[in-house]
């Protein structure tokens, strides 16, 4: 199989000191940009599989990159970054990223997140038909939820809500985007339509509501379905 | 139906006005038709009754009139003793308000709600007093005769012809929450009287005689009867309201009363009183003018009018309008008006187009609403022209004299000249003479003047002379014509001057006002403009004056001019109450007018800013004119105010907005210069641990040395955190000793060649650079900071560190060959979190380094600057002053 290979902007040194090998001894080829510039020119002429971009650049910021990027290209993009800010993290993620890492983080929690977002991407447009995880299944030629083999009954809503989001399993999708792709443009921030259905669809599906194992919570930004 | 529902709904006013009602005392009236019916002993009676059942009640104040039953009744009351009051010699007994407040008891008995106080006492009217115990939250027991209420005051002169002159608002007994009227049919009342069981003060004994017929207390008893059961009616709708239960209610009738300046308006106005409280009717009345003459004599003539309205409980409003019954119609149509009151007096000696026409036109336009037209003469005070009053002696003598001497010296004039002017011609010069007196001194004057002209010349230039009678009737043809021209002419000479003078004093005050405006327009600060109106105020009035305004919950003096204005107890109380009922107090008012001061609130849009007091002891009461001025300065005072506070609002505003910017500031670097070293080790050692077996050795090293790197990294930042905290804190103390300046740089450079190798430093220390006074391991972190900031700007040419002794000073350089720092960033680069701006809004390192090393000099009692640019347009140079040590100091090491 092809080496993977993935583009790492950051400017901080010594960020890209300890992300280069332990990427490469993942099995990646490694390339590394400084600058916002450098990150565009490199990801139009060298064909990353992902880019890993952290969101503060000395040249420009890190969303202009992300708009730059997906002009031309639907690659992969994580984002990095030290400021811990809900309004940074949703924008870039509304403008297209595929997930977020905070800084400081381990490194086996980047390398679970690539391998997410590449194969999602390897999945590329075609939708599967249907959707397996820890004894949910989701049959989507069907339209049939089922529960450790017992049939559940969703409404409308509440199945649009769980496809989008297993469609995206392992990545965060925010509030906005589910709102856009379930209720409509026009709602994007009628917050509180998601927050009843999510507690319904948890109802149903999980458990424990209170705990729930599916469809975690990312404070702020949006929820994310775990497949694992 | 909704609109069924809406009414069934407590209607809200009512129940906010119990709410007030239930933080503020009772009022209860014991109302009696006449005295001696036995108010003061049903009132104690009862009060007896309480107390037995364990009431906190207390007697404030009794007249029993050396009565023995009332007087037993008191026994085993308490009590409050009576006030004395030193009253021209004399002393006089009287309600102690201040006891009665401070005992503050459940309920307390206030006899006599009529009564007058002694000059002296905080407020003039006892009902004032009572009002002020009911706002302290004390029920109060009181009883008055109905003769003495206001509305009905003029009604018991013409029926009893006695003039009563202690009188009580009608709102009193209006807003009172109990009447009880205690009744005697009125030949038991005159058999009491012939007992002598009725006190009457000795001088009353005669009136008396007039005033206790059967006829009188018949009219008399029937007054308050009708009085007691409107208070039941009233009652009776106000629980209707408060519960919500359905009507029928009130009659729902509405009144408009039409008013004017015209005499005949009071009239109206109690009529319509009557006429409301017999209907249980809402009441408005309207004051009606064309045009806005604020302050003018008619104007003046309204606002008492309105005042009086407002007493028996109407609600009023000013109306400028130019076409009244077109006014009044909108007016009846908008509030429901059912019935409409106007005056028309039965002769109109001054012509006016509203009273003459208005009750006809009224009556032609509503065809629905019912008129009510209220006729009369005349009377009470007749409206005099402004122009006629207040004239002084020595003005009226001026005004009398002046037409003497003017048509004295015509007639002289005249004689002189009789040969060659021709008689008839002469007439002109008499009419100078009148016209003269009426630009000097007035109408009156005028009219004088041609009173004489006519005399005079009749006498001395008109055949037969030396006569008053008149031989040719052609003569007496002209001499009635000229007198009539005269006449005219003196009157419009004299309109004139009467306006010409009327215009200059408003231009006067006008001028006035301007200047203090566009003084009080300079001034942004609240200090200032409190100064600026004390002194304005000074300048204009010539009396002290003091500003007192609300500080940490206690109004305190702001300003006095002149400056050592002193106020007292009893001035403070007079403050507050103008502060907390915004309403004036002190002389010439209502509210303690013994005192030297007067009070005025200053009141803004926000409510009562604070209180002017102008001093009252070293000159008259304002006039009406100083008065209105008064009025001007202080809304044009508090506009100032608002303004003044308004800006500083804004400042503060400005100020929290900046530190909050600050703060973003602080927060995303303390973020970023935190999580970056985090972020490395973190990532570097789960590197390590997990990928550890496939890395290659050398890059396991590597990543081991990056670990090491930052957090030094971290440490030295955790290091100038704390540096900066202990600078901010004031712990900082350098510990100044002499130490060898040359030493300290060499290390600082060590520290920073170990810490970025290869660096390039040029050092020139001067040979015999002397000891300095000054912290070793202070002085050496500043240049490491310095030196740091030189690599991080370097540019690619070396830093040069230069050192010679320069005066008492050595002085320490430290240059890069940067880019420079622009000029206008030169101040700021030494404030914390300060840091020259990248691309992307951040900066490398802390923006704490140069703050922490002015820090450190500026504690060993040196300076530290910056120069940009250095060397040929490119570089910064900072320098570091630090004194020379003592040769004294030298310590032995």
């Amino acid at each position: 199989m092809n080496q993977r290979r993935i583009l790492v902007v950051d400017d901080e040194p010594q960020i890209q000191r300890f992300l280069n090998p332990a990427l490469t001894a993942s099995g990646y080829e490694v390339i590394l940009a400084a600058t916002g510039a450098e990150a565009e020119r490199l990801a139009a002429t060298s064909a990353p599989d992902l880019i890993i971009l952290d969101l503060g650049l000395p040249d420009k910021d890190g969303k202009e990159v992300i708009e730059t990027v997906r002009a031309f290209s639907e690659v992969p993009i994580i984002v990095l970054s030290a400021r811990d800010r809900e309004a940074e993290k949703i924008a870039s993620l509304d403008l297209g990223a595929n997930d977020y890492v905070e800084k400081p983080f381990g490194i086996g929690e980047l390398l679970a997140r690539i391998r997410t977002a590449l194969r999602q991407y390897a999945a590329g447009t075609s939708v599967p038909s249907r959707f397996e995880a820890n004894g949910l299944v989701v049959d989507m030629v069907k339209r049939v939820v089922t529960r450790n083999g017992e049939e559940m009954h969703l409404t409308r809503k509440e199945y649009q809500l769980l496809v989008h989001l297993v469609l995206h399993a392992g990545m965060v999708v925010t509030h906005r985007q589910l709102l856009a792709s379930v209720w409509g443009a026009a709602h994007v921030h009628d917050l509180q339509y998601l927050r009843v259905f999510v507690g319904q669809l948890r109802a149903k599906i999980e458990d424990d509501a209170n705990n729930p194992q599916f469809i975690r919570t990312e404070a702020g930004v949006g929820y994310r379905f775990i497949a694992e | 139906m909704a609109d069924q529902g809406q009414k069934n709904r407590p209607d809200p006013d009512k129940l906010l006005q119990l709410a007030a009602r239930e933080t503020r005392g009772k009022l209860t009236v014991f109302l009696g038709a006449a005295p001696g019916v036995g108010k003061t002993y049903a009132m104690l009676l009862r009060a007896r009754r309480l107390k037995e059942d364990g009431a906190d009640i207390v007697i404030g104040l009794a007249e029993t009139h050396g009565r023995v039953e009332t007087a037993e009744l008191l026994d085993g009351l308490e009590g409050i003793s009576r006030k004395q009051i030193n009253y021209r010699g004399k002393v006089l007994e009287e309600f102690d308000i201040d006891a009665a407040i401070a005992r503050r008891p459940k309920i307390l008995v206030v006899d006599e709600l009529a009564h007058t106080n002694v000059p002296g006492s905080r407020h003039p009217k006892r009902y004032q007093d009572i009002e002020e115990l009911l706002w302290q939250g004390i029920d109060v027991w009181t009883a008055m005769n109905v003769q003495h209420l206001e509305s009905l005051s003029d009604v018991v002169a013409s029926i009893t012809g006695v003039t009563v002159r202690e009188i009580v608002p009608d709102i009193v007994l209006k807003r009172a929450d109990d009447v009880l009227l205690v009744d005697l049919p009125p030949a038991e009342l005159i058999a009491r009287l012939k007992e002598g069981r009725v006190y009457l003060p000795g001088n009353a004994e005669r009136a008396a005689e007039g005033f206790f017929k059967p006829a009188n207390l018949t009219a008399l008893r029937e007054l308050a009867l009708r009085r007691a059961a409107d208070r039941v009616d009233d009652q009776m709708i106000d629980l209707l309201r408060q519960n919500a239960i359905e009507g029928p209610w009130a009659t729902g009738e509405r009144l408009l009363v039409c008013v004017g300046p015209d005499s005949l308006s009071e009239k109206v106005v109690r009529t319509a009183s009557r006429l409301a409280s017999g209907l249980n009717a809402r009441w408005l009345v309207v004051s009606l003018t064309q045009t806005n003459d604020a302050g003018s004599d008619t104007s003046q003539r309204l606002d008492k009018l309105l005042n009086l309205a407002e007493r028996l409980g109407a609600e009023t409003r000013r109306v400028i309008a130019q076409d009244f019954v077109e006014e009044i119609f909108r007016i009846a149509r908008r509030e429901n008006v059912t019935q409409i009151v106007v005056g028309r007096p039965k002769s109109a000696r001054f012509a006016n187009p509203f009273r003459r026409s208005l009750p006809d036109e009224i009556i032609k336009r509503f065809t629905d609403i019912g008129v009510h037209i209220v006729t009369g003469e005349e009377q009470g005070t007749p409206y005099v022209p402004p122009s006629m009053r207040k004239r002084t002696r020595l003005e009226l003598a001026k005004a009398i004299a002046l037409p003497i001497v003017a048509t004295g010296v015509t007639t002289l004039l005249g004689l002189a000249a009789s040969d060659i002017v021709h008689a008839q011609n002469l007439s002109m010069l008499f009419l100078v003479a009148v016209i003269l007196s009426a630009m000097i001194c007035g109408r009156l004057s005028a009219m004088v003047a041609a009173g004489l002209a006519f005399v005079f010349y009749n006498f001395f230039f008109l055949e037969p002379l030396h006569d008053l009678s008149i031989a040719k009737p052609h003569q007496l043809f002209s001499l009635i014509i000229f007198l009539g021209v005269a006449l005219m002419i003196g009157d419009l000479a004299g309109r004139l001057r009467d306006q010409v003078a009327r215009s200059r004093n408003q231009a006067k005050n006008t001028q006035a006002l301007y200047e203090f405006s566009r003084k009080l327009s300079g001034t942004a600060r609240l200090d200032d403009v409190l100064i600026s109106t004390a002194s304005h105020l000074h300048s204009t009035f010539g009396t002290g004056v003091v500003i007192l305004m609300p500080y940490d919950g206690e109004l305190s003096l702001q300003t006095a001019w002149p400056p050592d204005q002193t106020l007292d107890g009893t001035d403070m109380t007079a403050v507050r109450w103008a502060y907390e009922k915004n309403e004036r107090a002190g002389s010439d008012t209502a509210t303690l007018p013994q005192i030297g001061w007067q009070f005025l609130p200053i009141l803004t849009s926000n409510g009562v800013a604070g209180v002017l007091g102008l001093s009252t002891r070293d000159r008259a009461a304002l006039s009406e004119n100083d008065d209105r001025m008064l009025t001007a300065i202080l809304d044009q005072t508090a506009i100032a105010i608002d303004r003044a506070q308004l800006v500083r609002e804004n400042a503060k505003t400005a100020a929290l907005q900046e530190s909050d910017k600050l703060h973003t500031a602080l927060f995303s670097s303390l973020s970023h210069d935190l999580k970056t070293p985090l972020a490395s080790i973190t990532g570097a050692v789960t590197t390590l641990r997990q990928l550890g077996s496939r890395i290659k050795a050398d890059t396991r090293d590597d990543l081991l040395v990056s670990i090491e790197e930052e957090a030094g990294r971290l440490n030295r930042f955790v290091a100038n955190l704390f540096d900066m905290t202990r600078i901010e804190a004031g712990t900082l103390k350098a510990n100044n000793l002499p130490v060898d300046a040359a030493e300290i740089i060499l290390s600082s450079i060590e520290r920073t060649k170990k810490l970025k190798p290869g660096i390039a430093i040029d050092t020139s220390i001067a040979s015999d650079l002397p000891m300095v006074s000054g912290d070793a391991s202070l002085l050496g972190q500043t240049l490491f900071n310095l030196l740091d900031n030189a690599t991080k700007y370097a540019g690619d040419g070396p830093i040069a560190v230069y050192a010679k002794q320069d005066g008492p000073e050595v002085a320490i350089s430290i240059t890069d060959q940067g880019r420079g720092i622009p000029p206008k960033d030169l101040d700021k680069i030494f404030d914390k979190f300060y840091r020259r701006v990248k691309g992307d809004g951040r900066a490398p390192g802390t923006g704490l380094g140069l703050s922490i090393s002015r820090g450190f000099i500026e504690s060993m009692g040196g300076t530290i600057k910056a120069e940009s640019p250095a060397i040929r347009k490119r570089g910064t140079r900072f320098i570091v002053r630090l004194p020379v040590a003592n040769s004294g100091d030298e310590a032995t090491p």
